[in-house]
């Protein structure tokens, strides 16, 4: 019998991510048909929706990231599933409260909350929704640090602390035998910068909170930029390197070797935690009150840190593929394309966090064609790769639906011409963040409306095959 | 030995006195720690049933919301029962209670309190370095600023400190068996 720790939590976890990833992707379509002129929308529900689909996508991807690292790390040592369970609770309370902040208290300061905006809304919001809003973050946090305390505190024990479970020992002593696996290395890694982040989160958070219930105490504005972006910029990569363990634990059972733990994989991921914490400095480079050493750090670290992404996962994953006469099927499909869009979606952020690149692109939609490429085609595919192998296993043979053919051709398709199209608005100066285009740049959004409808339409079958599938399944039982 | 410590760590605070009325840093992040540890030291080694583990940390958490509070700042100084209470209840509210509770606590509920303190003295950082007026009647707006840094000097400190063991583990918990293989609960 397939060993599967906590499933029916996981299972319904993907739904949940699943269905809400649909959601915010017809967000994401209404904004852009909007920008393209194709509909007509109030400036401030723009803002709202905008806010929605960002703190949508990123909760999206943080729950269904956690859910398969929770899922994986469960096969190498028991997690309590109360704390799960807790983690999920707080999540859903968490979102409550930002959707009811959004769509009831009309909040639109956009996901990443950057003071003082929540606080100067002109009258679009009232206080109490942008407090809301940061509650519903702060309750989101504190299901997350549940979360990675209590596999902190399994992991930690059954590979004697972390310096065991990141592999630093293996690093020194290279004795395989006690060597953690990937996964476990990605979790460990991952529970140090996140919680990192979390932290940071929860001081600025409380500090907005604050500063918005008694202006009179004005957060220094630099620092509360840095605190938001520290954690921002952690959160949403830790969901990726979190969605990563399936690609670790899946791929195998196509290719037929196991994903191994080698000295340059724990090394890679050595430099991974902390090549994350540093790099969010690329988000301040047009801060030119910031130190300057900060702002040289942090166009090395942007060109740093794709290398041990591409070093330990791309690279592993072609070897690992070469020659192994592996079936492709939805899942594998999926998964593979999840690594390439992760490794391309470095290359934007690279170019980017040139600081002479970035003083005329980082307003652009240069910058959501990266980050729509590290998520749509990254862990969003991570994500619907490994629901379809949760509820299915892998195919006995090559498969050969024209249903699955056709929705992962139109996702793969649909989300690259998308991501290129704000690429190529970026580079034609179009600015982001914008409610009203200019005439001569509703091209650009109606031809990203386009290939949006065609990702949205794949998406919806890919939730329906896992429904599909996830009911099969019950029945069967 | 127990008692030496308790005692001469009761006459520091009792000299740290000295300064307290002009230094809110002697007063909250030296005098209300070393209070704290004699209580801790008095109760350690004591054993109580499992069923007072989460009513103590409650007790032992309050305690601290309360002592921490500016007003209870002022009241210290220019009270004398808040501050008799203070050498009293600081060791027998927080100390006692977090020494008689922290060993048995869950490792993750022990891990929750951890980085709730860190985030929590952050934000008292922030109060007492942005906070437009003086927090404490009793405090010049200066000293306010030197606590707010203090306490971000704690975080630095706590997470270093709470960190490290950490990365090094134990050898004698350290699980010799074969990973387990069942938590499902679908």
């Amino acid at each position: 019998m397939k060993y599967e720790p906590q499933a029916g939590a996981v299972k319904l976890t993907m739904l949940l991510s699943g269905t809400v990833f649909l959601l915010m992707m017809i967000f994401g379509l209404v904004l852009r048909a909007s920008q393209g002129n194709f509909i007509e929308l109030d400036p401030a529900i723009f803002y709202q929706i905008l806010t929605a689909h960002g703190a949508g996508m990123v909760g999206s991807a943080a729950l269904s990231g956690g859910a398969i690292m929770w899922y994986f790390v469960g096969k190498y040592t028991k997690l309590n599933p109360v704390i799960y369970w807790l983690f999920l609770g707080l999540f859903l309370a968490g979102v409550v409260l930002i959707l009811g902040s959004v769509f009831i208290g009309e909040y639109g300061g956009a996901w990443t909350f950057l003071f003082p905006l929540p606080a100067i809304s002109g009258g679009a919001w009232g206080v109490e929704a942008a407090v809301i809003f940061c509650l519903g973050y702060v309750l989101i946090g504190v299901g997350f640090l549940l979360y990675y305390l209590e596999m902190g505190y399994r992991i930690g024990k059954k590979y004697n602390g972390f310096s065991g479970a990141l592999g630093w020992r293996y690093i020194v002593n290279g004795d395989l035998e006690k060597a953690p696996p990937p996964t476990v290395i990605a979790a460990a890694s991952v529970i140090i910068f996140n919680s990192t982040g979390i932290i940071f989160g929860a001081i600025v958070l409380v500090a907005s909170i604050v500063n918005l219930l008694l202006p009179e105490f004005a957060v220094d504005a630099l620092l509360a930029k840095n605190a938001i972006y520290f954690f921002g910029h952690v959160f949403v990569n830790a969901t990726i390197y979190m969605a990563v363990t399936a690609v670790y634990e899946i791929i195998p059972e196509y290719t037929g070797k196991p994903w191994k733990t080698s000295r340059l994989f724990a090394i890679g991921w050595a430099l991974v935690v902390v090549f994350v914490q540093l790099v969010y400095f690329h988000h301040v480079l047009q801060d030119l009150v910031m130190p300057a050493w900060m702002l040289a750090l942090g166009q090395i670290m942007s060109y740093a840190s794709g290398i041990p992404l591409i070093g330990i996962t791309t690279f592993s994953l072609c070897v690992y593929i070469k020659g192994s006469g592996m079936k492709w099927d939805l899942t594998s499909k999926l998964l593979v394309l999840s690594v390439a869009g992760w490794t391309i979606g470095s290359i934007p952020a690279v170019i980017d966090g040139m600081i002479a690149v970035n003083k005329v692109m980082h307003n652009t939609l240069w910058v959501p064609g990266h980050f729509h490429t590290y998520l749509l085609l990254g862990e969003v595919a991570m994500a619907f790769g490994f629901s379809v192998w949760l509820v299915r296993g892998k195919a006995k043979k090559t498969a050969n639906n024209l249903l699955e053919r056709l929705t992962f051709n139109i996702y793969a398709l649909g989300g690259f011409g998308f991501i290129l199209v704000f690429l190529w608005s970026g580079a034609s100066s179009i600015p982001r963040r914008w409610a009203v285009h200019l005439e001569e740049w509703h091209f650009h959004s109606q031809i990203g409306t386009v290939f949006a409808v065609g990702v949205v339409l794949a998406t919806a079958v890919l939730v329906m095959i896992y429904t599909a599938g996830l009911v099969r399944r019950e029945t069967k039982k | 030995m127990k008692i030496l410590v308790v005692g001469f760590a009761f006459v520091l605070s009792l000299v740290a006195q000295i300064w307290v009325a002009e230094d809110p840093v002697i007063h909250v992040l030296v005098q209300f720690p070393l209070l704290v540890f004699v209580g801790y030291c008095l109760a350690s080694g004591m054993r109580i049933q499992q069923i007072f583990m989460g009513p103590l940390l409650v007790l032992a958490v309050a305690a601290i919301l309360f002592w921490m509070l500016p007003r209870t700042l002022d009241a210290i100084l220019t009270e004398w029962g808040m501050f008799i209470a203070k050498f009293v209840l600081l060791p027998l509210t927080v100390g006692v209670p977090l020494a008689l509770c922290w060993r048995h606590l869950n490792p993750v509920v022990r891990g929750f309190v951890k980085a709730q303190a860190i985030s929590m003295l952050g934000i008292l950082g922030f109060l007492y370095t942005h906070a437009p007026v003086r927090i404490c009647n009793s405090y010049l707006l200066d000293d306010q600023v030197r606590l707010g840094y203090g306490f971000f000097l704690v975080v630095v400190g706590l997470s270093i400190v709470w960190t490290i063991p950490v990365f090094i583990g134990d050898r004698h918990e350290m699980e010799k068996n074969t990973p387990s293989r069942s938590v499902e609960i679908s």
